[in-house]
């Protein structure tokens, strides 16, 4: 697999089975109701994959940096299982993907390198209007179900998952520092402005992401923090969420004042 | 960053482009909508503080510390030993008592974060900020705490901008806060205190708590309240509640939530912190009554 554009023979496989109407999904029933309900059906699960290698960036113990291979490496390996994961999509024919979940799974058998895995349920729309974004792929969301005929009936479309993230390593600090201020509770501005920057770092990316994909907006965004196998002073900040655009007016009846008489 | 009063220049870039991000879910966000509120934009703030005294609250510092029974200046109660014998490790008296320094410096560090996001909300022409969330945590392995404060800044279309321009904010969103302003509040601050009580056991404490060398046959095996500890745990959260009280003026407080921590420092001996979240709300209007309810039985 040297480039996003092949997909394993047992993929081709499956997917050619999916495309004679019989369909496969993780999707709960509820989610398959409400996605139903949204106006689309699922057409099969999706997937796609990256082993990648992130190797090693030399940092300096006392100086707080991002460490922009790692930065890439990371960001180029969601990419790549994201990509794969639309192609999937597209050989079905597919508006969008829905209930996408990004992993990363370590093995041991192989020391720096990590598979990055989506998944998702690929589905197509049932009134023959496409719906895909504006590079012509299918969009992808990590919606549920039920939040993806939410946001359908506020009167926006998903357009992309989209993401952005920055590899940082916090400076330890020196002996003569630490001993300079110790006993006292102060604030510590440098490490409050490495940080504040590297999160501001992966949020400015994904929102990058975001804006060519035109979107007016991203709804639940999440920001992660990890420090994989670098140990604790090297921190991935990941910001992800779904982009949206705004097609219509909100149509969503006002809600019903229910009491459950359940327990 | 000297003083809260400069958002770094990603943030400034970040917020500057047209599209907005928020981390409201697609729940809260269709509520949010409704409510007639824009999203837009996720801003956040930061404040990492050094932390360094916790590592050094052994039991071998006991009674040799500077906050002693007035240092403090908050809440303190003494507990003597009812045996009348001294020996060297007998524990012949403890105390509890409120370490005012560690909620100061709580209140530091939350504050200035909380500034920080108020005015990335205030850079983007927000009205209020909506799904607080805070954290504060040990950074990796090092001596420092950092807080961090995340919300979702929106606007009310066509109203006017803040008075003093400082947005509101809440800890609530999506149909918890529609819940709010149906029965007539509107939200005014996020309000967050943390109270820090330090507990040194005296003999019967340390005995309870650690099972002591003296063998004190009549309570051995039975069950018994551990007065010092109880009265530390009350006194944390009546703390952290007065202390909410002191921000409120004539406002209520909405949500309110508690957590409490206890770390453990020696035989005995713990810190007990409890913190406090609600959100300050006011009446604006009258409550209007909602339309009778609709049961609803689930068959699943």
């Amino acid at each position: 697999m040297t480039g996003p554009s092949d997909l394993p023979s047992g993929a081709e496989h499956r997917l050619e089975e999916l495309r004679g109407g019989f369909f496969t999904s993780d999707l709960s029933v509820n989610e398959f109701l409400l996605v139903k309900e949204a106006g689309f059906h699922p057409l099969g699960f999706v997937m796609g994959s990256s082993i990648y290698h992130t190797g090693f960036q030399g940092r300096r113990w006392s100086k707080s940096q991002e460490l922009t291979k790692l930065t890439e490496a990371m960001y180029n390996a969601r990419e790549l299982a994201m990509t794969r994961m639309e192609e999937e999509a597209d050989e079905l024919g597919a508006d969008g993907v829905v209930g996408v979940r990004l992993d990363v799974n370590y093995y041991e058998w192989g020391s720096d390198a990590a598979e990055f895995i989506a998944l998702g349920t690929a589905v197509k729309a049932e009134d023959g209007k496409s719906y895909r974004n504006r590079l012509g792929k299918p969009f992808t969301s990590d919606l549920s179900g039920q939040d993806f005929w939410t946001i359908m009936q506020t009167g926006h479309i998903p357009q992309g998952l989209v993401m952005g993230t920055c590899v940082y390593h916090i400076a330890h600090r020196g002996l003569g520092q630490a001993l300079s201020s110790v006993g006292q509770n102060v604030e510590l501005p440098n490490f409050t402005q490495a940080l504040y920057e590297a999160r501001e770092l992966a949020m400015t990316r994904m929102q990058d992401e975001g804006t060519r994909l035109g979107a007016t907006g991203i709804v639940g965004v999440r920001l992660e923090e990890k420090s994989h196998q670098w140990g604790s002073h090297t921190i991935e900040f990941l910001s992800i969420g779904t982009a949206v655009t705004k097609t219509g007016e909100v149509s969503l009846p006002k809600p019903t004042v229910i009491i459950s008489l359940d327990n | 960053m000297s003083a809260a009063g400069d958002v770094p220049e990603a943030a400034s870039r970040r917020l500057e482009s047209g599209s907005f991000s928020s981390g409201l879910s697609a729940t809260d966000f269709s509520a949010c909508l409704q409510m007639g509120l824009r999203p837009v934009g996720l801003v956040q703030g930061f404040c990492a503080m050094q932390w360094g005294w916790y590592a050094a609250g052994s039991s071998l510092g006991r009674g040799l510390s500077p906050f002693g029974p007035s240092g403090g200046g908050g809440y303190q109660q003494n507990w003597y030993c009812p045996h009348g014998f001294v020996g060297g490790e007998h524990r012949t008296w403890g105390q509890n008592f409120e370490q005012t320094w560690v909620e100061d410096a709580w209140r530091t560090g939350f504050s200035a974060a909380f500034d920080r996001m108020l005015e990335e909300a205030e850079s983007v022409g927000a009205h209020g900020v909506i799904g607080v969330t805070d954290t504060s945590r040990h950074l990796a392995d090092t001596r420092v705490i950092e807080f961090h404060l995340l919300g979702t800044a929106v606007v009310v279309d066509g109203a006017p901008s803040p008075p003093a321009g400082t947005p509101w904010s809440t800890y609530l969103a999506g149909p918890r806060l529609a819940k709010l302003v149906e029965a007539g509040f509107m939200p005014v601050s996020v309000v967050a205190t943390m109270a820090s009580v330090r507990v040194w056991a005296y003999c019967i404490t340390e005995f309870l708590m650690e099972g002591g060398a003296y063998g004190w046959a009549a309570s051995m095996g039975s069950t018994a309240e551990i007065e010092q500890v109880s009265e530390a745990r009350l006194a944390a959260r009546v703390l952290a509640r007065e202390q909410a009280r002191r921000q409120l003026g004539s406002d209520t407080l909405q949500g309110i939530a508690f957590s409490a921590v206890e770390r453990e420092i020696g035989a005995g001996d713990q810190v007990v912190e409890c913190t406090l979240r609600g959100t300050r709300v006011r009446r604006f209007k009258d409550f209007d009554p909602l339309p009778p309810p609709r049961p609803t039985v689930r068959l699943s």
